[in-house]
């Protein structure tokens, strides 16, 4: 009885195992893409990017080689006369001293326009949001991001107090959502930003160039189209070539987007791979067990066949035992995948993924163990209860 | 004997060894009347074990035929060889075979348990049986705690369980020392004073003096077959 106890306690430690991590490992890999994805969102997920640049050499002459710059006015043109652009605004982007209290920090300060928000995907957590007026009558006031009113304000409340900037005086009128991580290169975190409108950062820092005009375009798949008519409208106006790539620079995530959409997929492959790999070797272990077990029981067999039991009733008793054993072992298992992914979920941090639990795996991670030992159980009673008990007895 | 118990006619049983075939009984014809004693007696290798197991139902003849209560065996299906296996015949082994999960009653209700007797009616025959060996008192121990003459109790009353027609024992004392071999020879032979039907395999002499008939085996095939 022991070793039967000892024997059904490791087949169940085994399929526990299985099931635990199959749940584990796939809802853990699910969480990755999504946070990957969802990383790639909070950059702008289908934004272009328009810079200005320089003239090229091969179609100016080299006196004339200008270095282009954006104005507002450029912006309101674009806006004006383009037909396929959904949103788009002009940004400002300084690096200058925010003060509070004493409090003093050198904050990323963007120039923005309403349509920024938007734009950009963020919410505003508290208060409000840059409206037009506050453009056109050039209002000091300021959004401020999560990290931005740590560093100036501590716990105490940002929203309609003042800070300074560049010496003038700014009102909090509205905190943004904490955003977290962004999967960017450029350090441009929106968390630790202060965003003034930009007809006030015109002012502020008394330049009249732009650094940075977005567009975003109604749909991916007029990504080329958005871009020609943006470069060919800006071009005009500052009478370059509309075939100079380097005059109006281009930069679309769309284009970065369609590379990752391939390291998504090899993900995803990836993933079913896993989740296969890790079936099979739970349902490996199962059946190793059931095979052993049932090779170690087949002079029980053979004694239940002599003592009147049908091959039928024999099989079935296999049958009932394996189903019990593998339920309860992929439940179990189940469970503490479900479990260890609910621990995992607790640990915060943006770089930490958070599981993702799919029933459709989880369904299937019980059916094939299940499936898996009730016939490596069956099967080998099947086989010994087929032939005379006599072999069997006589051999042991 | 009128209507014999069990009858076979030129029984041959060949085990396959490697290239060789092993001839374990070589056209063997006998029949037992019902409430006989018989000795299968003979020296190790002579086709006893065989013939027993053949008339246990636990194996089949390779040629000849073996007819059980006027049923041929041979045409027997699963259902119908497991109902004679279980319910006709209680098989005594050598060592035991009881199942060490099991408690003595579980064990002794095994054979019931397939023949379908409700569980009350199970519950009170094995106790019953367990009582007539007396073991009434073990009744919830497992096999491995109880004694080797103890388990050959159980292992006699799981064999009574269903009122089998036939007995087999196939050296039931050859594990046990000749004290707690002796009483289990008197329980036999107590069965058989009630009217069972016994077939006995030993190769003890002093065993054989309990029976009323004694068949001897030599090289599968029968060398005397005496009554006394």
């Amino acid at each position: 009885m022991r070793l039967h106890r000892l024997w059904a306690l490791l087949t169940i430690a085994g399929i526990v195992w299985g099931t635990a991590s199959v749940v584990l490992l796939v809802g853990w890999g699910v969480g990755v893409h999504q946070m990957v994805d969802t990383g790639m969102q909070k950059v702008g997920k289908n934004l272009i990017y328009l810079l200005p640049g320089r003239v090229s050499e091969d179609l100016s002459p080299a006196d004339n080689r200008r270095e282009l710059s954006f104005e507002l006015e450029d912006a309101r043109v674009l806006r004006a006369s383009a037909r396929h652009i959904e949103l788009m605004s002009a940004e400002m982007q300084q690096f200058m001293y925010a003060t509070h209290d004493g409090n003093s920090h050198l904050v990323d300060v963007r120039g923005v326009e309403p349509e920024t928000m938007r734009l950009r995907g963020v919410s505003i957590a508290q208060g409000r949001w840059i409206s037009p007026e506050d453009l056109s009558v050039e209002r000091r006031i300021a959004v401020i991001g999560q990290t931005a009113r740590e560093r100036l304000f501590g716990e105490h409340p940002a929203l309609g107090q003042t800070i300074g900037l560049n010496g003038q005086t700014f009102e909090v009128i509205g905190l943004l959502a904490k955003v977290g991580a962004q999967l960017s290169r450029d350090n441009s975190l929106i968390d630790e930003q202060i965003w003034i409108p930009i007809t006030t950062a015109r002012n502020l820092t008394g330049r009249k160039n732009l650094d940075l005009i977005v567009v975003r375009p109604p749909e991916r798949r007029m990504n080329d189209l958005v871009k020609q008519e943006a470069r060919r409208i800006l071009a005009k106006r500052l009478h370059v070539s509309p075939e100079d790539e380097e005059a109006v620079q281009v930069i679309s995530f769309i284009d970065y987007l369609s590379g990752f959409d391939a390291v998504f997929a090899a993900f995803n492959v990836f993933l079913t791979v896993l989740a296969i790999a890790t079936l099979a070797i739970g349902g490996i272990g199962v059946m190793n067990m059931m095979l052993v077990s049932v090779n170690e029981r087949r002079g029980e067999i053979a004694l239940r066949l002599a003592v009147g039991a049908r091959p039928s009733q024999v099989v079935g008793q296999f049958l009932v035992e394996t189903l019990v054993i593998t339920l309860i072992g992929g439940i179990a298992g189940t469970t503490l995948g479900v479990l260890a992914c609910a621990a995992l979920s607790l640990i915060h941090g943006d770089l930490v993924p958070t599981p993702h639990i799919i029933p459709a795996m989880v369904a299937l991670a019980i059916a094939t163990t299940v499936i898996v030992g009730v016939a490596s159980g069956c099967l080998p009673a099947w086989r010994a209860s087929a032939v005379d008990p006599a072999e069997t007895l006589r051999a042991a | 004997m009128s209507d014999p118990l069990i009858r076979v006619d030129q029984v041959t049983k060949v085990f396959p060894m490697g290239d060789l075939e092993v001839r374990a009984l070589d056209r063997i014809s006998m029949a037992i009347a019902s409430g006989e004693y018989v000795g299968v007696m003979g020296p190790s290798g002579s086709g006893k074990t065989t013939l027993m197991d053949i008339l246990g139902g636990l194996s089949r003849p390779s040629s000849g035929t073996y007819r059980f209560e006027g049923h041929s065996v041979e045409e027997l299906d699963d259902r119908a060889l497991a109902e004679i296996r279980g319910g006709r015949i209680g098989f005594i082994f050598q060592t035991f075979n009881l199942l060490p999960r099991l408690t003595a009653i579980e064990n002794v209700e095994l054979p019931m348990l397939y023949r379908a007797v409700p569980r009350s009616e199970r519950r009170r025959r094995a106790l019953d049986l367990l009582a007539r060996v007396g073991l009434q008192e073990r009744a919830r121990h497992r096999p491995g705690e109880l004694s080797g003459g103890q388990r050959q109790r159980v292992a006699i009353a799981r064999a009574l369980a269903n009122r089998p027609s036939l007995i087999l024992a196939d050296e039931p004392t050859g594990n046990l020392d000749t004290v707690t071999g002796n009483s289990i020879l008197d329980l036999i032979d107590e069965l058989h004073r009630d009217g069972q039907t016994i077939v006995l395999v030993t190769h003890d002499p002093h065993v054989a003096e309990r029976v009323e008939r004694i068949v001897r085996l030599r090289d599968g095939t029968i060398e005397s077959d005496q009554r006394r």
